[in-house]
């Protein structure tokens, strides 16, 4: 099931867009990169951690922000073209 | 509760559209396919894109940053048939993937690789474990151009012997690239000897699930005494089924669109319609077009405007008149001063090709009756449509929900 | 509006502009297109230019000539210049020429190079001539790096231009006091006010693109002009140069066409050169200003780009 929970401002938007964008890049960069390229492939086991980290950061932020409705088994999805929240449970 | 959960809902229109900058990959110059209408009079089996060529533009683009602002980048790969060098298209894209990184470049965070193909090799084992690989950058299109009927009129396999149409080996294509690319649209080309099979094409394609169908006649000079009465005809009848079957509630056909069809302000609506010279493509030989229309394969009468190459870079006076272009000046006073002339599109590199003299400033106005024809058909298709959800109390919901096509002219 | 007519009576015409006359053989205009051409600048009220080799016209040529009105445009190293009313230089060095008339207006073309190393030689004849240009021969190499020893050059020649003008000898210099004199855009004219007829009896937009291999004919005499597309060659089909004020460029077709591949669009170079010559025009006018009174009413306005394609893309 799928319930419009909310919406964010553009901004905040953009921010989980390019976070959304540069997760995807680092998760098919890791199929390309191989560990005997040492500094590259550490650097990007770092970005991913830290990406890892802004992203449920703007969740934590975002669901405190607005005070989302939410349930155990559910989970929030954004529409970056509508900047909607909604809540898909099983 | 789980929270790290994204879902992009982009399927509508071009992604980044306007922002990104595309830089196109002419890896091959050879098609399975000898379609009726295609424009790329060169095609060829020799002129395929070596991986020397290929690295030598990634870097040079690379290296050049500061050069393209643009805060996104569309990677498309055309042919012919760009999923004949599937081997090759893997290896841009890893070294794509793998120097944006390294280099820290501003677009490793909005990147894109385009397709356009003929579908036929959509299911091989390579392109398929090359979708998967890079799952979320891609844009695939697939040309179907209707019923079995329609696409074989012009998408015929190459070669001696009996005309063999192509839409059994696309068609069982479909359903996977349906399930990869829920949103995708296909693009669709009407020429002359189409016109008749519109409306059934669109419909087929509808039933086949793809709801978003492209449509644009051809830009060149192909057009018959009557067809735009034809046209017009198809339209309307497309118009009623879309309206009658239901069919606007989630499906959309871009030949209806309710920009078309006004007056453009000389002053605030001057800008070109064409991106070309935003874009760069590169060719088998690491030549710099503004566009693939301008490359020689593509030109029927007119010498190719190469505009650099991967060794000397980008010559940017070569750039200027297109970065320069309005449609004021390149226009005929009849589409200046045309009542209906929203929507109306050209392609600079058909302009080039048709004009007079070597520029690309004069406006090629083949279309001009075909796209009356659209204008009457539209103007029709959002009356009835309006009224119909008038009457039935939907027109809010439908405002809020409709699905916008952009007109998609390359 | 078509106002002059080019008439190349020789294969080996002195260039007076940017491009080069080369790779020709003397081959001299045939006497009947040089009739019907005199003839149909009548018929059209054409101002002719006719531009002359290095060597002697026969008599019957030099006659038909006198038939009409005309302009001479010939070389300094022509027989003889006592009746040309422009005389062509090539390079700096050959200025050193005697000139037999003072009213006479001087070309000199010349390589940028040479120009930076040697403006100093032109001082004597600003101090002589009533009109002087300077026509850069290779526009379309003049490097970014270039820029500050060009704007050093024309501030040099200023001073000499603002002591004749304070001595009432108003040369007209087109580098630096054409900008001045001019309210709007007053450029080459090829293909709109201007066309050349070669002596292949072809029309060609200009010189250069009978000369130029990938120069292209818009006619001949025997049937009739021919201009594709004419209208890109007037100053509102050119986006970039409508909307400029360095009023004196040249706005050289030829180099449009080679440079950017379109008649209407100049190269960056072309675009620079002229508004280093234009911020020099304007300096020159605040500089003879500072002296007494002077084209009161002209104002050239302090602008922050040397390259107008910053403000004309759309």
């Amino acid at each position: 099931m799928k319930k419009l929970v909310g919406k964010v401002t553009e901004e905040e938007r953009n921010e989980i867009q390019a976070l959304f964008e540069r997760r995807n890049g680092l998760r098919e960069l890791a199929q390309v990169l191989t560990a005997d390229n040492d500094e590259l492939y550490n650097r990007l086991v770092n970005d991913m951690g830290e990406n890892t980290t802004l992203f449920q950061g703007w969740w934590n932020r975002m669901s405190k922000k607005y005070n989302w409705e939410g349930t155990e088994d559910g989970h929030w999805e954004i529409d970056f073209k509508s900047c909607e929240i909604y809540l898909l449970t099983p | 509760m789980s929270e790290e959960s994204t879902k992009i809902k982009e399927s509508e229109g071009t992604w980044q559209d306007g922002i990104a900058k595309t830089i196109t990959f002419i890896v091959t110059k050879d098609c399975q396919l000898a379609c009726k209408y295609c424009y790329l009079v060169g095609k060829n089996e020799q002129e395929r894109m070596s991986w020397d060529i290929a690295k030598r533009a990634i870097d040079y683009i690379f290296d050049h940053e500061s050069d393209f602002p643009e805060k996104s980048v569309i990677f498309d790969f055309i042919g012919g048939e760009p999923f004949l060098e599937i081997d090759l298209i893997d290896r841009i894209c890893d070294y794509i993937k793998v120097e944006l990184y390294k280099r820290q470049h501003h677009w490793f965070d909005s990147y894109r690789f385009s397709f356009s193909t003929n579908g036929i090799n959509y299911h091989t084992d390579k392109v398929q474990a090359f979708i998967k690989k890079n799952a979320s950058h891609l844009s695939i299109g697939i040309t179907i151009d209707g019923t079995e009927r329609k696409h074989n009129l012009n998408r015929i396999w190459k070669g001696e012997g009996p005309e063999r149409g192509s839409y059994i080996d696309v068609v069982r294509n479909i359903p996977l690239w349906l399930e990869q690319f829920p949103g995708a649209g296909t693009k669709v080309t009407i020429s002359s000897a189409d016109i008749p099979y519109i409306k059934e094409s669109v419909l087929h394609l509808y039933s086949l699930g793809i709801h978003e169908v492209n449509i644009n006649v051809v830009f060149e000079d192909v057009w018959q005494d009557g067809d735009d009465a034809l046209f017009e005809d198809q339209l309307m009848r497309l118009a009623d089924a879309i309206i009658d079957g239901g069919y606007y509630e989630s499906f959309a056909c871009s030949f209806f669109n309710e920009n078309i069809g006004k007056p453009l302000d000389p002053e605030r609506e001057n800008r070109n319609w064409c991106g070309a010279g935003k874009m760069l493509a590169i060719d088998s030989a690491g030549n710099f077009y503004p566009c693939t229309r301008f490359a020689a394969y593509s030109l029927r009468s007119k010498r190719p405007i190469i505009i650099g190459n991967v060794y000397d870079g980008i010559d940017k006076n070569k750039l200027r008149p297109f970065l320069t272009l309005d449609r004021l000046t390149q226009s005929p006073q009849k589409c200046i001063d045309c009542e209906v002339a929203s929507g109306c599109a050209w392609c600079q590199g058909e302009n080039y090709d048709a004009a007079l003299s070597p520029t690309v400033y004069q406006r090629s106005t083949a279309i001009c009756l075909m796209h009356k024809a659209r204008v009457h058909a539209n103007n029709y298709y959002w009356n009835r449509l309006f009224r119909k959800l008038e009457l039935e109390g939907k027109r809010e919901d439908f405002e809020k929900n409709k699905i916008d096509v952009k007109p998609e002219i390359c | 509006m078509l106002r002059y007519l080019i008439v190349l009576l020789d294969d080996t015409s002195t260039s007076f502009c940017h491009y080069t006359a080369s790779n020709k053989e003397p081959n001299l205009i045939s006497l009947d297109i040089l009739r019907k051409a005199i003839r149909w600048a009548m018929t059209e009220n054409l101002t002719i230019q006719f531009v002359y080799p290095s060597h002697e016209l026969l008599d019957e040529w030099n006659e038909t000539i006198e038939t009409i009105d005309h302009v001479k445009i010939k070389p300094a190293t022509a027989a003889s210049t006592s009746d040309a009313d422009v005389v062509v230089f090539e390079g700096l060095e050959a200025i050193d020429m005697p000139l037999s008339k003072r009213d006479v207006s001087i070309v000199i073309r010349t390589r940028m190079s040479d120009f930076l190393d040697k403006h100093d030689r032109l001082h004597k004849l600003l101090a002589q001539a009533n009109r002087l240009n300077v026509v850069f021969t290779d526009v379309d190499s003049f490097a970014d790096d270039d820029q500050k020893a060009y704007d050093e050059a024309l501030a040099s020649l200023s001073l000499v231009v603002k002591n004749e003008y304070v001595n009432n000898h108003p040369v007209q210099f087109n580098l630096l006091t054409d900008r001045i004199m001019l309210t709007e855009m007053n450029n080459c004219g090829a293909g709109d006010s201007t066309i050349t007829l070669a002596p292949d009896g072809q029309f060609y937009v200009c010189p250069a693109f009978y000369y130029d291999a990938d120069g292209y004919p818009v006619g001949n005499i025997e049937g009739r002009l021919d201009i594709p597309n004419k209208q890109l060659y007037r100053l509102q089909y050119a986006p970039i140069c409508r909307r400029c004020d360095a009023y004196q460029c040249h706005r050289c077709i030829w180099l449009n066409r080679k440079t950017t591949l379109e008649v209407n669009t100049p190269s960056h170079e072309q675009c620079v050169v002229a508004h280093i010559e234009r911020n020099a025009s304007r300096r020159l006018l605040e500089a003879i200003r500072q002296e007494g009174e002077f084209m009161s009413g002209t104002e050239i306005e302090e602008i922050d780009y040397l390259d107008p394609f910053e403000i004309a893309r759309p």
